[in-house]
């Protein structure tokens, strides 16, 4: 999976992203969407009363890599500058894609200000649509805005630099929507979700950034986000390839998705789900109905 | 290649000159070598291969910094102290975080308000981690106020050397830099303070700037030359330029990157994780007195180190009979 790309890497990683992809069959995905569904099912009638249990990245990383911190309780969430820099440097790249604005920096400056006015909006009760960060960003004195700015500039320019974005067929979905999948008594989800998706021949192509450099359930991470397009959306928006790229490290990882590559990462979810499906129940004393991981 | 390290007059800088040695005129920059990365990082996986094999198995990844160099290879008995203690806020790292973020804002603005306050909600909003705020807010007035002098002289000396910068320059700041070598169990870190320039295949094209609110000291050029070695290994192609910029006085170090650079920090890197990976398997600390044994926490049950603050204090006498 580990990629040596030659340089200049920008090139590199995009020759990588537009190479070709194994073959998917209609056939072959719905036996795997048979097989997830059975056994989450499966896993799903043996969580308490009343819970439910969504598994992103983050908690199958945890279940596969580290297990001993199952069973503390979740950090309450708090927006800070480090948390929002992606959905603001994802909206910048999107700028700068569109043309909208020459450089990250630039296009940073924008997006915040559009947060800005966005919850100015909304806090004068006008109907307005703001994104997550906005409130708690207009709530900074400017000095704590700068931080937000700041943050959010570094990373979106690695990213920028990080692809030869006038290859990418358009067109280049940036951010976008996360990818939900949920067993039909609901009471399990599956949540991926991707930086940047394009479609070469055919298939999509999801590019992950990841923090710090890449650990030994990565590889993990990056078919399970395959895992649940492909559930989501069939053949259709069933991922060719994942590239995972960890700027801070200059890490690159590249995962060519065929139906064997899917079945791991199905293997996979099901042994996390199992895992968390213990820890819960193990929880259940001290744990709140309806609280922890729904 | 030979080292020039460029100083600025002791004049204050224009700031069409600081960008002028900044970012040079661009015919003067070496082409990447494009074997140079992977030859480093196997010259240090395989320098380090027996060391790393002698750390415990259960050992977190040893996490190797410009500090932890710089203090493991100035006495090792010195470094374990300083590991050990509590990172307590000095007036000095005070000054450092202050003036660091100030300078970031401007980069990212071109606006500096009140200094103090301006750097103290930007402590606050990204996390302090040292307790910098804190430690300011509980300064005695007298104390407090001298720092928030200091604060805004170096404030105003940055204002008055940098423009703003060209977008098209990618300018980012606190960039994090990451080497995990020997599978993970080591990891080489470091944090710029200011990258400017998209790395690129064909002529180097990054320029790395450190910005010291303290006097010159010799470690500064090892600092910088660390950094190039991590951006050489993270982006394959090593920075053509690193500049240390001097926020009390406003002078600008700058030097030109070639490979003598990138090879002295990996053999800087070789005998300071050595050293550090020894140290964590449990072998005695190496007691190496210096001037800093004055500061030192250890002091009084090194004998080394009383023996070297003795003398000291006899040369200062002998200077004053």
């Amino acid at each position: 999976m580990g990629l040596s790309v030659s340089l200049p890497r920008s090139a590199a990683v995009t020759d990588e992203l537009l190479d070709s992809a194994p073959p998917l069959g209609a056939d072959e995905l719905a036996v795997l969407r048979r097989k997830v569904l059975s056994g989450l099912a499966l896993l799903a009638a043996e969580l308490p009363a009343g819970r439910r249990l969504v598994l992103d990245g983050f908690r199958l990383r945890a279940a596969l890599s580290r297990p001993e911190t199952m069973g503390q309780a979740d950090e309450a969430f708090a927006p800070s500058p480090w948390r929002c820099r992606r959905a603001v440097g994802l909206a910048a790249i999107d700028r700068c894609l569109r043309a909208k604005a020459p450089a990250p920096a630039p296009a940073v400056d924008e997006v915040l200000a559009g947060g800005l006015h966005d919850a100015t909006r909304l806090e004068s009760g006008e109907p307005a649509r703001a994104p997550w960060w906005a409130r708690w960003y207009a709530g900074l004195p400017p000095a704590g805005r700068v931080v937000v700015a700041a943050e959010a500039t570094t990373w979106a320019t690695q990213l920028w630099t990080a692809l030869d974005w006038g290859r990418l067929p358009r067109p280049v979905v940036v951010g976008g929507h996360d990818d939900w999948w949920d067993l039909p008594c609901r009471r399990i989800t599956l949540h991926g979700r991707a930086e940047v998706r394009v479609r070469v021949d055919g298939r999509s192509v999801l590019v992950l950034v990841g923090a710090g450099a890449p650990q030994v359930s990565s590889r993990s991470e990056l078919v399970f986000a395959a895992l649940v397009a492909a559930l989501v959306g069939g053949t259709r928006s069933a991922p060719g390839r994942v590239v995972g790229l960890w700027p801070a490290a200059g890490q690159v990882r590249v995962v060519p998705v065929g139906v064997r590559t899917l079945d791991g990462a199905a293997d996979e979810v099901l042994s996390a789900v199992a895992t968390w499906v213990d820890v819960i129940i193990e929880r259940q004393g001290v744990v709140a109905p309806g609280g922890g991981h729904g | 290649m030979s080292v020039t390290l460029c100083r600025a007059p002791a004049a204050r800088l224009g700031s069409e000159s600081l960008l002028a040695r900044l970012r040079g005129d661009g015919t003067e920059r070496p082409v990447v070598d494009p074997g140079l990365a992977g030859g480093l990082r196997d010259w240090l996986e395989d320098a380090l291969a027996a060391s790393v094999g002698r750390l415990p198995e259960a050992a977190p990844p040893l996490r190797v910094t410009k500090e932890a160099i710089n203090q493991v290879l100035t006495c090792e008995a010195h470094f374990l102290a300083g590991r050990d203690a509590a990172r307590r806020p000095t007036p000095e790292l005070a000054r450092g975080s202050l003036v660091d973020v100030l300078f970031r804002q401007w980069v990212t603005t071109g606006i500096i308000g009140e200094p103090l306050h301006d750097a103290l909600v930007a402590l606050e909003v990204g996390g302090d981690p040292d307790g910098v705020a804190g430690f300011v807010q509980r300064l005695d007035p007298v104390h407090r106020r001298a720092l928030a002098e200091e604060v805004a002289a170096h404030a105003a000396t940055i204002s008055a050397d940098w423009p703003s910068l060209s977008p098209a320059w990618m300018p980012r700041t606190q960039e994090r830099l990451i080497v995990p070598l020997a599978g993970g169990r080591l990891v080489l870190s470091g944090v710029v303070d200011l990258a400017l320039g998209a790395p690129s295949g064909g002529r180097a094209s990054v320029c790395i700037v450190e910005v010291k609110s303290g006097r010159r000291r010799v470690e500064h050029r090892g600092d910088l030359h660390f950094y190039a070695l991590l951006e050489t290994l993270r982006s394959g192609a090593a920075p053509f330029r690193l500049a240390t910029y001097y926020s009390a006085g406003g002078e600008l170090d700058v030097e030109p990157v070639g490979a003598d650079v990138v090879h002295t920090a990996l053999h800087r890197v070789l005998s300071a994780t050595e050293r550090l990976c020894r140290l964590v398997a449990g072998a005695d600390a190496a007691r190496t007195p210096s001037p800093r044994c004055r500061l030192c926490p250890v002091l009084d049950d090194c004998g080394p180190g009383r023996l070297r603050t003795a003398e000291a204090a006899q040369e200062e006498e002998a200077r004053w009979d």
